[in-house]
């Protein structure tokens, strides 16, 4: 009798993307934007501190993340060792953030211990010193890690396809040499920080159990007489020296693997094809099922992995595929990428497979608003790009109503070969 | 405290179940207890092999990905050289799915050459990926056979040699299957909000009718004990040197663990940290410093791993660390690094019990290690080390003779 039961697979329910809304913004008295959400085990909080301090606003190269990682190396106060030893005495956890268009600092702490953390928080980011032994030695380990990075096929690759979409001279584009860490000084950061690491030019996002009693503190240390007034930074757009789509081959001497990498410049947060294409590239090669992980995966073994990917930074977008494959299966990969794209520009996509993604995406939402240190990576996600508090509402609808038709139209549109950058790293 | 509940069906699978009303999703995990120690060692890496072909599909679900996105899904699985994970996360009013994805795949997978010989190839590259084309990529596959010379835990879970994959075909795939994949060699454990009951009752609906298997006896050589040094140099195109050194110490259920796990900590868990303070900052040997244990059911090792710094002798180096190991024996934990190790371990446990998912695999391990109480036992055996205890268990585990020593140098250009 329990066999006839096992024969029959289970309904399975729509999934719902579920409450996407996110936490008002409320502000401290100076009016340094602050997100609130609740929840989670008892005694833990997560407080983010984010500065509108990522590369984008680099003037000299390496600045940002060089200013970010040195902000617990010492301080008018204290040096390295005794803030370290501060931080670590209270179970905290700080880690250090600097992307490209944000900087600054997540903290993790006991709840017991939040005045502390607290405290150490508002010295490290507002009152760094800069001590030249720590920099001489921040620069020779990153120094060290980026010779580590000459020799990664998937490194170098990544390099060249920024390169080729912004430019040698944008900072999103910039490619590192071993020169910008000779060149770079502690008044390269003094001067970084001093211009990035600004009340004005902050937000913070509290997550865990009742967030509002960081509320007083951060009021302490981040606001209050002497703190600047919060203002929404001007900064001018950036300039980029957009690179002819073609093919690039990048050397890494003694590879066993190659990275194929094939990109496109894309479209930013505020175009009206983004979402559209969010479902387009999941349905490429954003999960295990997707077109490219079946095809150069599953059928024809050239792979550990293959994702595709559509992203913007400020003021651009970009559109990616990227996979690590035995040097000889390279090019018949880039082919076989090729093939699936075409496909996708002639044929539409059936209802089914439809379907699978569109549910995928909806179990994707839900988990991104799982908890609230998830719900607080949401928050970041939005407000570094001024995407909208109804981002993913808008999403949602997006992912529910999109059709076959208008899938097709945007791998005509986006994913044109004569537009394509085709990458190569690994022997020559 | 993690409450759950547990119950086990007639064919022998263990089930866990654990409530949390704070999130929409559900964790299956499905923890089968075949890992890479239970190969023969003429055909190692068939363990994650494996695990690759437990996504191939099945008679009744060619993909087996298509149903877990079409709930709202992800999944996914790892293999180490003890156990096998495969763990589904989707809402929770399609936690039905899950069990019956999972119970079709216990027994009814497709295992046809065609499969296979893809699968070969898919971990051929993952092997490059990971551990070839990867600077210092290979170095822990050269610690395993250096450290063990009987135990299983002599290669990685990966697999001694590519070939061994390439030699792998559907008779040795089939074979394994029938012996490891079967409900008395697995827990099933599902954290959500969702009552032990229910848990319990579809447990019963999707793998109960599952013959029972005989339960199996692990039977594997015990590693003689360690009393000479063993050192090996190798080159390789890194731009600096990497120095490990490894002891062997007990498993992952004796005190040996829980007291060097807080003792490790105390070294170089944090930046304040014995290792990152002294011999990175202070003395400018390493740039990067860390002592770790491997972690594994049987006895294991404790790890150290530091890079140089240009211009530091790798032998100099490496009496530092000695050196820092065997002033534990004179000069002992402070009260001040107790307290620190303490806190970081109760925030770092906090921050597991965000996840239902990392709940669910925590009780899981610990029920394969003896009983998923362990788990919430474990706080107070961690809080309860004393600094005597660690003192007394690195003069025990810190010998010469109980070390493997890896020297990881550039080549000559």
């Amino acid at each position: 009798m329990k066999e006839t039961i096992r024969a029959r697979p289970p309904r399975i329910n729509i999934p719902s993307a579920g409450d996407t809304s996110l936490p008002p913004c409320i502000r401290l008295s100076n009016g340094v934007p602050v997100y609130l959400t609740g929840n989670g085990p008892e005694g833990l909080l997560r407080i983010e501190f984010v500065f509108n301090a990522g590369q984008r606003r680099e003037l000299v190269h390496l600045a940002s993340e060089a200013t970010n990682a040195m902000l617990t190396e010492g301080t008018e106060l204290r040096d390295a060792a005794s803030i370290n030893n501060l931080i670590d005495s209270t179970g905290a956890l700080f880690s250090h953030n600097a992307d490209k268009d944000s900087a600054g600092l997540v903290t993790v702490t006991l709840t017991r211990k939040l005045d502390e953390v607290m405290s150490l928080a508002e010295e490290v980011l507002f009152h760094p010193s800069f001590p030249e032994r720590e920099f001489r030695m921040m620069k020779e380990k990153r120094m060290q890690a980026f010779l580590t990075g000459r020799q990664r096929t998937a490194v170098r690759a990544r390099e060249e396809f920024y390169r080729a979409l912004c430019g040698d001279r944008n900072p999103y584009g910039r490619v590192t040499r071993a020169e910008d860490y000779d060149s770079l000084t502690a008044t390269h950061l003094r001067d970084f920080h001093a211009a990035c690491y600004l009340p004005g030019n902050m937000y913070i996002t509290v997550a865990g159990r009742n967030p509002h009693q960081v509320l007083p503190l951060l009021e302490n240390h981040f606001s209050g007489e002497g703190a600047a007034q919060w203002s929404k930074p001007v900064i001018s757009p950036m300039e980029f020296g957009t690179a002819r789509p073609g093919f690039i081959f990048c050397e890494v001497k003694d590879s066993v693997q190659s990275t194929v990498r094939m990109g496109w410049k894309g479209i930013t947060r505020d175009h009206p094809d983004y979402l559209g294409l969010q479902v387009a590239t999941m349905l490429l090669g954003g999960y295990f099922g997707s077109r490219l992980m079946r095809k150069i995966r599953e059928e024809k073994g050239y792979t550990y992995g293959i994702h595709a990917v559509a992203g913007a930074f400020h003021g651009i977008g970009y559109i990616v595929i990227m996979t690590d494959v035995a040097t000889g299966w390279r090019e018949e990969t880039l082919g076989e990428i090729k093939k699936e794209i075409s496909r996708l520009q002639e044929e539409e996509v059936g209802s089914e497979e439809l379907l699978v993604v569109r549910n995928h995406i909806m179990g994707e939402i839900a988990r991104m608003f799982d908890g609230p240190f998830q719900v607080a990576e949401a928050i970041k996600g939005i407000v570094d790009y001024d995407a909208g508090h109804d981002y993913y509402a808008r999403f949602v609808k997006t992912v529910n109503n999109i059709t076959p038709g208008k899938i097709k139209e945007l791998f005509n549109t986006y994913f044109r070969s004569d537009e394509a950058y085709e990458i190569i790293a690994g022997i020559a | 405290m993690i409450r759950f509940e547990r119950h086990t069906l007639d064919n022998g699978l263990r089930v866990i179940a654990h409530r949390d009303e704070g999130t929409p999703m559900v964790t299956t995990n499905m923890l089968y207890d075949v890992g890479a120690r239970d190969e023969d060692p003429e055909a190692t890496g068939l363990a994650h092999l494996f695990e690759h072909l437990m996504f191939e599909g099945t008679r009744e679900v060619p993909l087996f990905d298509v149903p877990v996105m079409m709930a709202g899904g992800e999944n996914n699985a790892f293999t180490n050289n003890d156990f096998t994970n495969y763990y589904i996360t989707l809402p929770v009013n399609n936690l039905e799915t899950a069990l019956w994805l999972e119970a079709d795949r216990m027994t009814g997978l497709d295992l046809s050459g065609e499969r296979i010989m893809t699968q070969k190839s898919v971990v051929t590259e993952e092997y490059r990926q990971r551990y070839l084309n990867q600077p210092y990529g290979d170095l822990l596959l050269l610690l395993r056979p250096l450290a063990y010379e009987v135990h299983p835990y002599r290669w990685p879970a990966i697999g001694m040699d590519i070939s061994h994959i390439e030699k792998a075909d559907t008779i040795s795939a089939r074979k394994f299957y029938r012996k490891f994949y079967n409900p008395s060699n697995a827990v099933l454990s599902v954290a959500g909000n969702v009552t032990p009951e229910e848990v319990f009752r579809l447990a019963e609906k999707w793998f109960g009718d599952k013959p029972r298997a005989p339960r199996r006896r692990r039977r594997l050589p015990a590693e003689p004990l360690q009393s000479e040094r063993r050192e090996i140099t190798v080159a390789r195109r890194v731009p600096s040197p990497q120095l490990v050194m490894a002891w062997h110490t007990g498993g992952r259920n004796s005190r040996d663990f829980i007291v060097l796990d807080m003792l490790t900590d105390i070294l170089a868990g944090c930046e304040s940290a014995r290792f990152p303070a002294l011999l990175v900052r202070e003395r400018e040997i390493f740039s990067e410093a860390d002592i770790y244990l491997s972690g594994e059911s049987d006895p294991g090792l404790v790890i150290f791993s530091g890079k140089l710094r240009n211009g530091s002798d790798i032998r100099k180096a490496e009496k530092a660390v000695e050196d820092e190991l065997f002033r534990l024996s004179s000069g002992p934990v402070t009260d001040a690094e107790l307290e620190k190790a303490r806190n970081r371990y109760e925030s770092l446990r906090l921050i597991s019990h965000l996840s239902a998912s990392n709940k669910a695999f925590n009780l899981a391990h610990h029920e394969l290690l003896g009983d998923a109480e362990g788990y919430n036992r474990e706080k107070e055996r961690y809080l309860s080390v004393t600094a005597g205890e660690m003192t007394e268990k690195a003069a025990r585990t810190f010998l010469p003779g109980n070390c493997s020593v890896i020297h990881y140098i550039p080549e000559p250009q």
